[in-house]
């Protein structure tokens, strides 16, 4: 069925045509250009895998710091001897925990946060306990892995 | 019989040029490529055929976006210039308003 | 686009029309030679180009000594589509060069600079020099050997000036050798200074292109002619044009990346045959031209004062052609144009083959 008159004029049709064109040609470009800009931001680790002589024979009462991704993790040795392995990132703001030993909590100095012996929430704005690791041993190495999370390590 | 527009006249002139530009481009380029030190071989370019595969054909595809919009320019000139032969785009300045 | 809410938002704040009228003010003529008014714009566009990428670049690369090599390799294996950005930033370098090179031959043999556009190619010999420093800043920045080399030759060849050499030796070194100091110094330069004075220098440029309007060249100044208005006409085939340019370089960009040499040891002699950029190659050949000792003198500060002197006549041409400024024909500095510009040719193939 022929039409007797156009729909749009010859002006809006290429205008569209221009406008719609140039569009998908910039917005090609701006994503190339954004893919650059943000790289693949780093991903939290599974796990990680350390020395295991570097974790014995420390002294009850006290944390040892590891890296865990691009923040920190606590390996917590408690008073009776038993350990523990945390995140060390506060949960309300994520500013960094530290331990002390003599009230045997642990605290945040960006709002005065406190957290127990075993992570929990006790004191000031933290919403949450902090994040407890699960702490296994094969042959020389320590790993450390997100509860629920199946270590798999590399054929080395 | 239609008059040439100057929209033909200077593709025309352009495309003329062209041909003078790959014997030129590649003088240059061997003549760039020579001086270039060849040093340890640091991968500046994706290494596997897969990723090869995908610029090149990005690269296609980017050309044909050029070149679809120069046709769709020239197609947008002379709709332009039929409308100022005609007169059409400038404006009555005592066309009456419709209050 | 038509938005008339918009439009009449605008209009109710600002005199759109005025702005309208003078955009209509803006006629390109048509003649022969009128194709060569879009290698300014293209120039602008490729600068544009570098503007972009090089912002892209300065989000990963440091400019220290230990780090600088390392954080190219990292952009051109890591990061996704760092190589084609990398490559797109030297070969947008390179080409803008090259159509500066032919904008600035275009302006000169078809006497563009004559009265009354003396100050555009001022303007214009000043953004040839600040372009040519960026050239240098930039590729210092590699830190590779070739580099290192390359701007220990040109920051040294700077110094043999009389009088004034060590000052502005130490001035672009920062210190007595080509060290970390002048890496960090040159990409001040690179990334802050000269893009500022290089901005301000184009936009007054603009302005004083607008406000003369387009130059004729002398022959053809007393036919009738045509002349269609840049918006909208014109303004599509410079669109046409950059789109073509912008197709070219990612195409070079593809299909020759630049490599990168190893990392520059201050200790170690340059590599073979090192090289400077191709743009510095003729005046390397002329300093090569010169023997060790003229009548006694020490001919490289002659060579460097001859130099001097020709850039300084080149940039002087519209206050010495006397002719052109009545708007009369000027031969003898459309000949001495063209000696320029054969000498630079022929100069830079020497330099090449050699």
């Amino acid at each position: 069925m022929k039409l007797k008159y156009s729909l749009v004029t010859r002006r809006t049709f290429l205008n569209t045509l221009f406008g719609g064109w140039l569009f998908a040609f910039f917005s090609g470009t701006f994503y190339a250009l954004m893919r650059f800009a943000f790289p693949t931001l780093g991903k939290e680790p599974d796990f990680v895998v350390l020395n295991k002589k570097d974790f014995t024979d420390l002294a009850n009462n006290s944390i040892k710091r590891f890296p865990w991704g691009g923040t920190v993790g606590l390996y917590f040795t408690k008073t009776d001897g038993s350990v523990l392995a945390l995140k060390g990132v506060c949960t309300h703001m994520e500013c960094n925990v530290d331990y002390k030993p003599a009230e045997k909590k642990f605290y945040c100095a960006c709002h005065q946060g406190w957290f127990d012996e075993n992570g929990r929430n006790v004191a000031g704005p933290p919403p949450k306990p902090l994040e407890v690791f699960v702490i296994t041993e094969e042959g020389e190495k320590l790993i450390i892995a997100k509860k629920g999370v199946k270590v798999e390590l590399p054929k080395a | 019989m239609r008059r040439i527009g100057f929209v033909s006249d200077f593709l025309d002139r352009l495309f003329r040029r062209l041909p003078a530009l790959p014997p030129l481009a590649a003088l240059l380029l061997t003549a760039m490529a020579a001086t270039a030190e060849a040093a340890e071989k640091i991968a500046v370019f994706p290494d596997t055929p897969y990723d090869g595969f995908i610029i090149h054909e990005s690269l296609v595809i980017f050309w044909i976006a050029i070149l679809g919009l120069i046709v769709i320019i020239r197609m947008k000139l002379k709709e332009i210039e039929r409308t100022q032969e005609m007169g059409a785009d400038r404006e009555n300045g005592d066309a009456p308003l419709l209050e | 686009m038509n938005c008339p809410r918009l439009k009449d938002w605008l209009e109710e704040r600002y005199d759109l029309n005025a702005i309208k009228e003078l955009a209509k003010g803006k006629l390109i003529p048509e003649h022969r030679w009128d194709l060569w008014y879009y290698t300014g714009g293209i120039t602008m566009f490729l600068f544009i180009i570098q503007f972009v990428t090089g912002m892209l670049l300065s989000l990963y690369y440091v400019p220290h000594i230990d780090f600088a090599h390392k954080s190219i390799i990292e952009i051109v294996t890591k990061l996704n589509m760092g190589w084609f950005f990398r490559s797109l930033h030297h070969w947008g370098a390179q080409l803008s060069i090259v159509f500066l090179f032919i904008h600035l031959f275009g302006t000169l043999l078809t006497k563009a600079y004559r009265k009354p556009r003396e100050l555009v190619w001022v303007t214009g010999f000043i953004l040839l020099g600040l372009s040519i420093f960026f050239g240098l800043s930039g590729y210092l920045l590699l830190w590779d050997e070739r580099a290192f080399a390359a701007v220990r030759v040109a920051t040294g060849g700077a110094g043999a000036f009389p009088f004034i050499g060590w000052f502005i030796k130490a001035f672009l070194r920062g210190s007595m050798d080509v060290t970390g100091d002048t890496l960090v110094r040159f990409y001040a330069f690179h990334v802050a200074i000269l893009p500022l004075i290089t901005l301000g220098l184009v936009g007054l440029h603009l302005i004083l292109v607008q406000a003369h309007g387009m130059s004729v060249p002398l022959s053809l100044e007393k036919e009738k002619r045509r002349e269609a208005p840049f918006f909208p006409n014109v303004f599509y085939k410079d669109l046409a044009v950059w789109l073509v340019v912008a197709g070219v370089l990612a195409t070079l960009a593809v299909f020759f990346p630049p490599e990168i040499g190893a990392k520059a040891d201050p200790l170690a002699p340059p590599p073979e045959d090192v090289k400077p950029e191709w743009y510095f190659l003729f005046l390397l050949q002329t300093l090569k031209l010169f023997p060790g000792s003229i009548l006694g003198l020490n001919g490289e500060t002659i060579a460097i004062l001859l130099v001097s002197g020709a850039i300084l006549f080149f940039f002087l041409i519209p206050f010495f052609d006397r002719k052109s400024s009545r708007g009369e024909k000027s031969p003898v500095f459309t000949w001495i144009g063209v000696i320029y510009l054969l000498y630079f040719l022929t100069m830079t193939l020497v330099g090449f083959l050699s």
